[in-house]
């Protein structure tokens, strides 16, 4: 594994081109992404879809200001033209020049890394994915009255190479996996889902095809199916006033939205308006802003074993990192690149940009945001609740352009009432604002309630790029929250 | 130093390779894309980049029903054929789809005039200069935030079965986000050509916007009567488009179409149509299966009308393709990717004077589904969202998030814009619209800005 020699010399050469036509600094990465996607839907294979995407990308700044070019043409000619491009780029952004950019100092890393699998997806026989997949699917459609049964498996393998002009050689290695099922039952005016591991195709991981045998996709199926069926004819949850409980999977895009993306620095700085937008938080809130309450903690990763948003470098040679990033309620620290640290008077990066893409630049990406365990449990919260619901499973989700105004969808819900779990509601869904809403958090599942939840859809930047992040979670309860929102 | 195009003699070299493969079918979709994106932030270039992809995708058929898909980005020579035996590879231990309907045949196609040489060869100096001119049109008082992009693609169709389809198309956009300390304004234009954006007076447009919208009130969230601009239209018509205008979704009865063909479902007002070949839109005159491109009248005066299908939909239905299959292999069926919604007689000045108290909305923000076959959509207001009162636009407001059925919300229709604009980009496409004058429009919640 790595990446052959023949291609380092090109990358070697793409980085010496742009610093001889006039860079101060340039970086040169190459990525070589495989994937393999498969997709069953009841008796079906939908299809097979397996290919690679390589290709170089140039970073440079000529005069504080930066141009990037990426080609796919892996030729030296082509490299040389897309090197010196890169340069003319940067120079074209004098035309509206503002401060130079500066990087924060970062020691050049020599490194060799590669994510621990125990076993390699991409050589297991695809007969035999198609066949978990369609036993899964199997499984679903024999309960009666199911309309639509789903499975399916997601692998990448990302091997890169990145140099750097300051003398940075990393040569990395990424195995991602993931799977999933899901249960659509077909109503007259309403169609109802359920979803194992996760919602979204599933569970995710920086894990070989371990992660996917751990699933038990096949023995969950007549469950979801059996839910997703009951659904249909559940009551809806009412609109109401109430005390929320959220399973760890719903926790996870919970933090995701309305942690993660407002601790972006590059949001935070403006770099993000006109497209994703911006962030309710700004620089003087490090130390001082309270978040939540006392029992939310959180910290940004990318050094977790296994989980979706590890690596062991950024794509700036950045070496992965562990961060508090809200402590006992209050905010502590944003994710930073070698750019945006120094602006707010950091010293140094703490290690979250990556692209997606040879094609793209890093950007800042959430690596792996944790809400830290807490002392309590599902048991406990459910049991010392007198009326309240519990919420499971992302089905939708929608926030404000500042991160403050939010509203989630959820699959399934079941009402509490006297520390009991009751009845089942259909169309669950609530809302909220950012830090009233951590401030009403009273109780945090336990480390054995405890998983990382991958989450490998998150979209930023222009070209839009998507981030494979992770967030650990345990179940936790909220009080005073606006559920059963309607139209 | 900026690359130039392949060409269809030399995507067909590569792809052709492909072809004897040694498969009962086989058919290869190329893509060649070579583009520049200038984004600006706080008033100045901070993102400039560029880049050059090429895609080669692999059909192949065995047995019959069985299909396998693999891909390259590789031009070097046998990496196309080395992807067409893989996906020979992964056919053959791939379980046949009796409803498989083969490779497409070969057809033609109608001539599409959608490339613009100036903006295939616009060089990153040239972006900069649109960025500059949008720029001096934002006062010192605020910040300004967008993008500028020029995009060149080829595409080509070939297989065994004898298609050959080639299309050109260029596209450029910008976007214009001006901020002051409490309020913004946006605007954005997507065009065939970089010359048509008009970067000054879309400056001026977002420039109005956000000091219009200063000092921004506090409003009760409820019922309102809505003037939504083209961009808001928009993002209600893709998601309208995503649920439930592709026959996928309208065979398995996940759609809003499906029993309701016939049915009055908008206001007479409302015609949608999918027209990836008209003159002004952004697509291509085939689809990725190599079948022509058909506009296809989705809602007719209000009254649904039908889907859009690609081969394998069609099969199933006995009907035929209408030309909006994806590329495969695809769990999602056809999709509309060149919605337009047909232009009325109002103007939005003339909306405004008729609203006794109301809101007009520039654009949504994230907005999410909240019940796929009712169409109930949630997102949030943003950039530029104000009161009107007695004919007049009052002040702005600040954000609302929105929670609303979006057929009754067409059905609500009491005025439709003289002029559309193209919003939301969406691979080749993007959707056109109108602005719409809406009674009842449901707001959920406020927010602090």
């Amino acid at each position: 594994m790595g990446v052959e020699s023949g291609i380092k010399e090109l990358v070697e050469r793409a980085l010496d081109a742009a610093t001889s036509a006039g860079a101060s600094y340039a970086d040169a990465r190459y990525l070589n992404e495989e994937w393999e996607a498969i997709d069953v839907q009841d008796d079906r294979v939908q299809g097979v879809d397996r290919g690679a995407t390589a290709g170089i990308g140039i970073r440079v700044l000529v005069d504080g200001a930066w141009g990037f070019a990426g080609s796919a043409r892996l030729d030296p000619s082509s490299i040389d033209r897309a090197a010196a491009l890169a340069v003319e780029i940067a120079r074209s952004s004098q035309a509206v020049k503002g401060p130079s950019v500066r990087l924060a100092d970062e020691p050049p890393q020599t490194a060799v890394w590669a994510t621990a699998i125990e076993e390699d997806p991409f050589a297991v026989p695809l007969e035999d994915k198609i066949a978990l997949l369609l036993d899964a699917s199997g499984r679903m459609k024999m309960v009666p009255g199911l309309g639509i049964a789903e499975a399916s498996i997601d692998l990448w393998r990302r091997s890169s190479f990145l140099v750097t002009s300051e003398g940075t050689r990393i040569d990395q290695t990424l195995t991602q996996s993931g799977a999933g099922i899901r249960a659509l039952a077909v109503g007259e005016r309403e169609v109802q889902q359920r979803s194992y591991p996760n919602s979204f195709r599933g569970h995710y991981a920086c894990m070989g095809y371990e992660h996917i045998r751990a699933m038990d996709l096949t023995g969950n199926a007549q469950r979801i199916a059996e839910e997703a069926i009951a659904l249909l004819k559940a009551p809806e949850l009412p609109s109401m006033e109430t005390t929320l409980i959220l399973d760890g999977p719903q926790l996870a895009l919970q933090v995701h939205e309305s942690i993660g993306h407002p601790i972006e620095l590059d949001r935070v700085l403006g770099m993000e308006a006109a497209y994703a937008g911006t962030s309710f938080l700004a620089p003087p809130d490090r130390g001082n802003l309270r978040y939540g309450s006392p029992v939310i903690n959180i910290t940004a990763d990318a050094t977790t074993p296994g989980a979706l948003g590890s690596f062991g470098f950024d794509d700036e040679g950045v070496e992965a990192q562990r961060s508090d990033v809200i402590t006992e309620g209050v905010f502590r620290q944003f994710l930073s690149s070698r750019e945006t640290a120094p602006e707010i008077g950091e010293a140094r990066s703490n290690g979250t940009m990556r692209a997606s893409g040879w094609d793209v630049i890093p950007l800042i990406r959430m690596t792996n945001i944790h809400l830290e365990p807490g002392a309590s449990s599902l048991e406990k919260m459910i049991g010392e609740t007198d009326e309240g619901v519990f919420m499971s499973t992302n089905q939708s989700w929608s926030i404000d352009d500042k991160r403050v105004n939010f509203q989630f969808g959820c699959e399934i819900a079941w009402e509490i009432r006297k520390g009991k779990r009751r009845r089942m509601f259909r169309n669950p869904n609530y809302a909220g604002k950012t830090v009233d809403f951590w401030s009403s958090c009273d109780a945090v599942g336990g480390r054995d309630e405890w998983a990382v939840w991958g989450t490998p859809n998150c979209g930023k930047g222009q070209p839009g790029q998507t981030a494979r992040v992770a967030h650990g979670t345990a179940p936790a309860r909220f009080r005073k929250v606006n559920v059963g929102v309607r139209g | 130093v900026i690359p130039g195009e392949l060409g269809q003699e030399r995507l067909a070299e590569a792809a052709d390779a492909a072809l004897t493969v040694g498969a009962d079918g086989v058919a290869v979709i190329a893509i060649h894309s070579i583009g520049g994106l200038t984004r600006f932030a706080s008033s100045r270039i901070h993102q400039n980049t560029w880049r050059e992809d090429m895609e080669f995708r692999v059909v192949a058929v065995v047995d019959g029903t069985k299909m396998g898909v693999a891909s390259t980005h590789s031009l070097e020579p046998g990496a196309v054929r080395r992807a067409a035996e893989d996906a020979v590879a992964i056919a053959r231990v791939t379980p046949g789809d009796p409803d498989f309907p083969g490779l497409a045949p070969a057809a033609s196609f109608a001539e599409k005039m959608g490339f613009d040489e100036a903006t295939a060869s616009a060089t990153p100096a040239d972006r900069a200069e649109a960025v500059r001119h949008a720029l001096s049109e934002v006062p010192g008082t605020m910040e300004a935030a967008g993008y500028v992009e020029t995009v060149a693609d080829e595409v080509l169709i070939t297989s065994t079965t004898g298609v050959r389809a080639f299309g050109r198309t260029t596209r450029a956009g910008i976007s214009v986000l001006a901020m002051t300390d409490d309020s913004s304004g946006y605007a954005e234009r997507l065009e065939r050509g970089l010359s048509d954006l008009d970067p000054t007076s879309l400056a001026t447009r977002a420039v109005d916007k956000a000091e219009r919208s200063r000092d921004p009130k506090s409003i009760e969230p409820g019922a309102y009567t809505v003037i939504l601009e083209p961009a808001a239209v928009s993002t209600l018509m893709q998601f309208l488009g995503y649920l439930g205008l592709g026959a996928k979704a309208f065979l398995e009865e996940r759609s809003f179409m499906t029993g309701r063909i016939g049915d009055k479902l908008a206001a007479e007002l409302i015609t949608i149509v999918d027209d990836p070949i008209a003159e002004d839109s952004l697509g291509l005159a085939f689809d990725f299966e190599g079948v022509p491109a058909q506009r296809v009248v989705l809602i007719d005066h209000g009254t649904a009308k039908g889907v859009v299908w690609d081969r394998a939909t069609a099969k199933k239905a006995g009907v035929s393709s209408t030309g909006h299959g994806l590329p495969p292999p695809n769990s999602y069926g056809p999709i509309p990717l060149n919605l337009r919604m047909e232009p009325g007689t109002s103007t939005v000045e003339e909306m405004v004077a008729s609203t006794e108290r109301g809101l007009l909305v520039t654009r949504f923000h994230y907005s999410n589904v909240v019940n796929e076959k009712e169409t109930v959509l949630t997102g949030m207001t943003r950039d530029g969202t104000f009161m009107i009162s007695d004919g007049r636009i009052e002040h702005g407001v600040k954000n609302l998030r929105y929670t609303q059925n979006t057929l009754e919300a067409l059905s609500n229709v009491e005025a439709v814009g003289d002029k559309t604009e193209i919003s939301t980009e969406l691979f080749f496409g993007g959707s056109r619209a109108p602005a719409l004058k809406i009674r009842d429009f449901k707001f959920s919640s406020t927010t602090t800005h």
